[in-house]
């Protein structure tokens, strides 16, 4: 029985690499085939990930606030405890007081550069760069146009503290606190953000000499808008100082759009991968139906039917099992280039869908050529081998 | 007991009686030409006595078994066990190597076994070409390879078909010899041809025309080991 | 004799003729129901990314900031837009584009128990009739659809005739107040004040929680604002920012040439947009909003550089099976070109029947496989976007090129093949 399977094998060897140009023929289409099997697969089950971070260009889809008027960092690290990490895209603090520039009032924000340019990756440096350093100020375009300013221009701001508010009103002298900023850029959003000027919470901090305070908090977290409603009511119970709420508009727009997303790759996939089976399962056909003369000498030297159906399937399926292979390896590329070009990132690799490949390919290789491999067959030996 | 009987055999397509009451015994050991124009009904009947085909009517017993009322699947095992064929086109598998192509044989049947295969390359005399494919045979070393691989399995028969019709005269002559050989271990051969010379060596010519057997010669000069009807290989 | 010889294979063979009709059927279908989605597909989302509510803000020149900054008092010349020049919006160069717009007026008002409230004016689903005979309705109902109406419904300006008093009052301000639909309540402003019925309480997760939306004319009526609008949103279809959009935004049109300014000026470029809207409408500032508009090119870009890039693995595919089976089929055939070059045939001759008969499969499977892919494509419209997919003229070349060129290729092969083929080789078996 040994011996009889060798001579199995070597005969489908002696198939494989005697007719090699054939094969490959064969091959090649198993592995396009299962290249766009497993490319498109991993690229569905990405997109969702992919997009969803995409949509977190919109900006926040949390807003933490003080249940009693401002917050501390405490009680933001606290909150933010509450997001999986690997969610969390950015969070940014915010501190709203009014200061004065050339004597006119200006709200100044105080806030963390490297959180807002993770939540708020629309805004836009018109002018300038990026506020990044303590003694850096970004400037909205609309207060910018007010007061004539541009980037690198060096400006006082001043800041009137609660002690000597009651003798501003009195329109006696004030004590302001000074500090000087450089203008880093010009800020550029199109919404409310333009009329307020923005500087690291630390300044601020020393500007107005007290610290810890927050009034709000953005949080830009990647997750569907259940998962965030969770999370939200979370936040509220495990920091009762803290109320998070949804940013309807970014979270209810992005579940409709992203769904509408989704559908649409998955029908792209099932439409690709459906004519893409079937156009491998006609190449397998034609090519078992090829090796008809083939079958028939082989009925006719005394082979019987259903050895030579295993023998023949016994090919197909190992170029299943080779194109599955090199197909896995060339989709996984392939998705990894998509994910790389389109989103920036790269895929995870997802083992499942290696065998599930293999499997899928040898099915249909191993289908499709079976229903040749049973009509020469049936065929009488006598007729094939007369040549028609 | 004869063993290859057919018995008042029919092959009728329709209005063609392509075998009309043909008879024929077959003794074991036998060298028998069959022999007749094209349209005569040459390859129906070694389609039929090859268990590729059944007749419309009659018997055919082989080995004292009527395969005329056999399934297909039967049909397959008798040829596979009894019958060697040799065809005009050789017919051999374009990507397996001339010992592989032989060791085929051997597989369908039973077990595949090399060194086997190579001593029945050796005994047609192409022991040194055993691995090569058949694209780089000639047409004469390919139809060795056929014989080969039609005796691999000793079959009762074995049955060729037109089996110099590709071939140039060398090759001719060496496949007779081959013939003369196999005859001589005892071997039953039937060679169906329409070439006068090939079929004269034979113990006995039968000529076939419309289906019908028209003329039996012996062949008296006849120089094989075995003479007609002495049943008794050496 | 040639023809006949073609129709002999096409109808004898037709069997094995239909399998390679079928398969470029097949690739051809795909390719074109990958193109025509490919090619949609950035119109389709862009329709669905409106949800996010308007990507241009038009506001007066003079904006508030500024006149707060150098104290000038409200009122004054320039600080409202006109509401008379809202039609003109709809006679810009990409009208077209322009899927929705509503006028915004914030006026502040006292409720009866003298609480401060903002109360804001605008467009429902309005209806105008312009100048130019061109009838529309705009409104910013669709460019809030995050918003959900906990009670109520949507105030509606054409079925129910005049809703001048009726208002949508947001859920935080209801609660506040204790209001519900149908409940009556004063308004007073600046100039004037009215009674309103609640209409709908509305959550829009936002500032407008605390807010009371009416018609836009009661509203300018309250603050004696008439006509006079604070500003407009307006809800476009853009195309995604390249280099020049971005330079035109940045250093102003007038920087441009000639050629590139028309270029500019008659692409959708949210920049382009809002440089038409300032021509028609006076002393204003359009603005794009950049979190909807550069989120917008973001996402579009991405999905249609992700379709292109399944478009073009499921070309290849397309394109594989069809060379593939082209290739096994005329291999196939190997035997009667033996025979045809036997009795005398000549390699072009022998060349061009085949390519004739494969040409004229591959035209019929092209043709048949064009329409199921565009069918494909109507599936996929449909189920995802709710709307057809429109057929592009360009696709119909594009998968003509194709499936000739790959045809071709199939066939080369098979042809060279044939050029080395010796008739006795071929008719002895091999």
């Amino acid at each position: 029985m040994i011996k009889k399977r060798r001579m199995f094998f070597r005969m489908i060897f002696a198939s494989l690499m005697r007719r090699r140009s054939r094969m490959i023929v064969a091959l090649l289409s198993i592995a396009i085939g299962a290249t766009i099997l497993s490319g498109l697969v991993s690229i569905y089950y990405d997109v969702p990930r992919q997009m969803g971070a995409e949509f977190r260009n919109y900006g926040a889809n949390m807003i933490l606030t003080g249940r009693d008027g401002s917050f501390t960092n405490t009680n933001i690290a606290a909150a933010k405890g509450v997001i999986p990490s690997n969610e969390l895209v950015g969070a940014a603090p915010y501190r709203y007081e009014n200061v004065r520039i050339r004597e006119k009032p200006v709200v100044a924000a105080g806030t963390d550069p490297a959180g807002v340019k993770a939540t708020s990756p629309y805004w836009l440096i018109n002018d300038g760069e990026w506020f990044e350093k303590s003694g850096e100020l970004l400037v909205g375009a609309n207060i910018a146009d007010a007061f004539r300013l541009k980037a690198g221009d060096k400006i006082e701001v001043s800041y009137t503290p609660e002690s000597q508010q009651a003798a501003a009103a009195d329109n006696q002298v004030v004590e302001d606190n000074f500090r000087e900023f450089t203008i880093s850029g010009i800020l550029k959003t199109g919404g409310s953000e333009e009329d307020y000027v923005y500087m690291p919470m630390s300044d601020l901090e020393e500007l107005t000499g007290i610290s810890d305070k927050i009034d709000l908090t953005e949080l830009s977290v990647s997750a569907t808008s259940d998962k965030l409603k969770d999370y939200a009511s979370e936040i509220d119970s495990v920091v009762p100082a803290v109320n998070a709420s949804l940013v309807k508009r970014v979270t209810a727009s992005e579940a409709t759009v992203l769904t509408k997303l989704q559908a649409l790759v998955l029908l792209v996939t099932v439409v690709v991968l459906a004519l893409t089976m079937i156009c491998v399962a006609t190449t397998m056909t034609a090519v078992v139906a090829e090796r008809r003369k083939e079958i028939g000498l082989r009925k006719a030297i005394g082979a019987s039917d259903g050895s030579i159906i295993k023998e023949f399937m016994g090919e197909s399926m190992l170029l299943g099992l080779f194109g599955g292979i090199i197909g896995s390896v060339l989709g996984y590329v392939f998705a990894q280039q998509v994910s790389i070009h389109v989103f920036s990132s790269s895929i995870s690799f997802r083992p499942l869908l290696v065998p599930i490949t293999i499997i899928v390919s040898i099915l249909v290789t191993g289908v499709s050529s079976l229903m040749p491999i049973r009509s020469a067959t049936d065929i009488d030996p006598a007729l094939v081998l007369k040549g028609e | 007991m004869s063993l290859l009987e057919l018995k008042n055999v029919y092959k009728i397509y329709g209005e063609l009686h392509a075998l009309d009451d043909v008879s024929l015994k077959v003794e074991k050991g036998e060298w028998v030409s069959i022999m007749g124009p094209s349209g005569s009904g040459k390859s129906t009947m070694m389609n039929i006595i090859g268990c590729m085909d059944k007749p419309t009517k009659g018997e055919v017993l082989l080995d004292g078994v009527d395969i005329s009322k056999e399934s297909s699947k039967n049909l397959t095992t008798i040829r596979r066990d009894k019958i060697g064929l040799i065809f005009q086109q050789f017919h051999l598998v374009n990507y397996l190597t001339a010992v592989e192509n032989v060791m085929l044989a051997q597989y369908y049947h039973s077990i595949p076994d090399e060194k086997e295969a190579l001593e029945a390359l050796e005994r047609v005399g192409l022991a040194d070409r055993a691995r090569h494919l058949p694209s780089q045979l000639s047409g004469g070393e390919q139809q060795r390879v056929c014989v080969a691989r039609a005796l691999i399995n000793y079959p009762e028969i074995i049955l060729a078909d037109e089996p110099t019709g590709n071939l140039d005269e060398a090759n001719e002559e060496i496949v007779v010899d081959l013939f003369h050989k196999l005859h001589d271990d005892g071997t039953t051969l039937i060679v169906v041809t329409h070439d006068p010379e090939v079929a004269e060596v034979a113990q006995r010519t039968l000529v076939l025309r419309s289906g019908k057997f028209s003329k039996e010669i012996v062949n008296e000069n006849f120089t094989g080991k075995i003479r007609f009807g002495d049943n008794n290989p050496i | 004799m040639f023809g006949r010889m073609i129709r002999g294979t096409l109808f004898r063979q037709w069997k094995k003729m239909l399998m390679i009709a079928f398969t470029i059927a097949l690739g051809a279908s795909l390719a074109s129901a990958m193109l025509s989605v490919m090619l949609d597909v950035g119109d389709k989302v862009n329709q669905e990314l409106k949800t996010y509510g308007a990507n241009i803000k038009v506001v007066p020149k003079q904006s508030s900031v500024v006149s707060g900054l150098y104290e000038v008092e409200d009122g004054s010349a320039g600080a409202y837009l006109k509401e008379d020049e809202l039609g003109k919006i709809k006679t810009i160069f990409w009208t077209y584009n322009i899927v929705d717009y509503a006028p915004f007026v914030n006026v502040d008002a006292k409720l009866s128990d003298g609480s401060e409230v903002t109360v804001v004016g605008s467009w429902f689903d309005h209806f105008m009739e312009l100048p130019t005979g061109e009838k529309l309705n705009a409104g910013m109902e669709s460019m809030r659809s995050w918003w959900e109406i906990t009670s109520g419904s949507w105030l509606n300006e054409q079925t129910s005739g005049s809703v001048s008093g009726q208002a949508m009052v947001g859920t935080e301000l209801a609660e506040k107040q204790g209001l519900k639909v149908g409940d009556k309540f004063s308004l007073t402003g600046e100039s004037s004040s009215a009674e309103y019925t609640v209409a709908c309480i509305f959550d829009s997760g936002g500032e407008e929680d605390s807010q009371i939306f009416i018609q836009l004319d009661s509203a300018q009526a309250l603050g004696g604002l008439d006509g006079k609008v604070d500003s407009i949103e307006v809800s476009a279809l853009t195309t995604p920012d390249n280099e020049l959009a971005e330079r035109a935004a940045k250093e102003g049109p007038t920087s441009l040439t000639v050629a590139q300014y028309e270029l500019w000026y008659c692409t959708a470029y949210a920049s382009s947009i809002c440089w038409q809207i300032q021509e028609v409408i006076t002393d204003c500032v359009a603005s794009p909003v950049r979190q909807v508009a550069d989120s917008e090119g973001e996402i579009l870009n991405k999905t249609e550089l992700l379709m292109i890039l399944i478009t073009i693995l499921s070309l290849i595919g397309a394109a594989l099976g069809i060379c593939n089976l082209v290739t096994a089929s005329v291999m196939e055939r190997s035997q009667e070109i033996g025979l045809m070059k036997a009795i005398g045939a000549y390699n072009g001759s022998v060349s061009l029947l085949l390519l004739t008969e494969i040409f004229i499969t591959a035209i019929i499977g092209g043709v048949a496989g064009f329409f199921a892919g565009f069918g494909f494509a109507q599936i996929i419209g449909h189920s995802v976007f709710g709307s057809a997919i429109t057929l592009r003229p360009m696709v119909i070349p594009l998968v003509a090129v194709l499936v000739v060129v790959v045809t071709l290729i199939g066939c080369i092969p098979a042809i060279r093949m044939l050029l080395r083929l010796r008739p006795t080789e071929v008719l002895h078996g091999r």
